[in-house]
């Protein structure tokens, strides 16, 4: 688990009623890419962080935040 | 039927690949020591069995290096080997290497007590690195698909 770096990517995705799988497919990755993300297991790359932002029709930062 | 979408179907050969590579690494391993070439070949053993141990540990590294580039589909193989499949395989070739070079040191020291031939020193550097660096990949493969 990273603690230098938070994420609300469940949370959005489960607002937009998208399964794993949908996001997957919407960013073009594997399922599991979103779940190491989602778990904070695996931080992503910018590209990808600017991928899920456009899927999920928000910002980087709304989605990703560094701890206070 | 339905057919599957191209996320599914990439989840399911990723999933087979992790029990695929584990399965023939300790296959690879387990052979090493019951009857590997290195305390094998003291006994006499034959020398397809001492050959045998190099194309095993080749055959490992390649699964390791091309990943699925043996997929036919390029979207399928595109999501197989995602940036996080990417990274896990980065963290196995990394935990191999820092085995090699610890072993390799630990042989350097050892050399002042007993004398290693190049073969053998070559098989206890690159059996268990090559051991460590896929069994890494797949424990970062199978964390990734947990709970997925």
């Amino acid at each position: 688990m990273h603690d230098r770096l938070r994420n609300n990517l469940r949370e959005e995705r489960a607002r937009r009623n998208l399964t794993q799988a949908d996001l997957a497919t919407l960013v073009g990755v594997s399922r599991k890419t979103i779940n190491t993300v989602e778990n904070s297991v695996f931080i992503p790359s910018t590209v990808l962080a600017l991928q899920l932002a456009r899927a999920l029709k928000t910002t980087v930062e709304s989605l990703f935040q560094l701890p206070e | 039927m339905q057919s599957r979408s191209p996320v599914e179907i990439a989840d399911q050969f990723s999933r087979k690949r992790v029990t695929l590579v584990a399965v023939a690494t300790f296959v690879f391993l387990g052979v090493q020591l019951i009857a590997g070439p290195f305390w094998g070949a003291r006994r006499g053993t034959p020398y397809i069995s001492q050959i045998g141990w190099v194309i095993n540990a080749f055959v490992l590294l390649l699964m390791l290096a091309i990943g699925s580039g043996l997929l036919r589909n390029r979207r399928i193989r595109s999501l197989v080997d995602d940036e996080v499949s990417r990274h896990n395989r980065e963290m196995g070739i990394i935990a191999g290497y820092w085995v090699a070079m610890a072993i390799a040191m630990g042989l350097y020291v050892m050399t002042a007590f007993r004398t290693f031939t190049a073969r053998e020193a070559l098989y206890l550097v690159v059996t268990p690195s090559v051991g460590v660096a896929l069994l890494t990949f797949c424990y970062l493969e199978w964390r990734a698909h947990r709970d997925a």
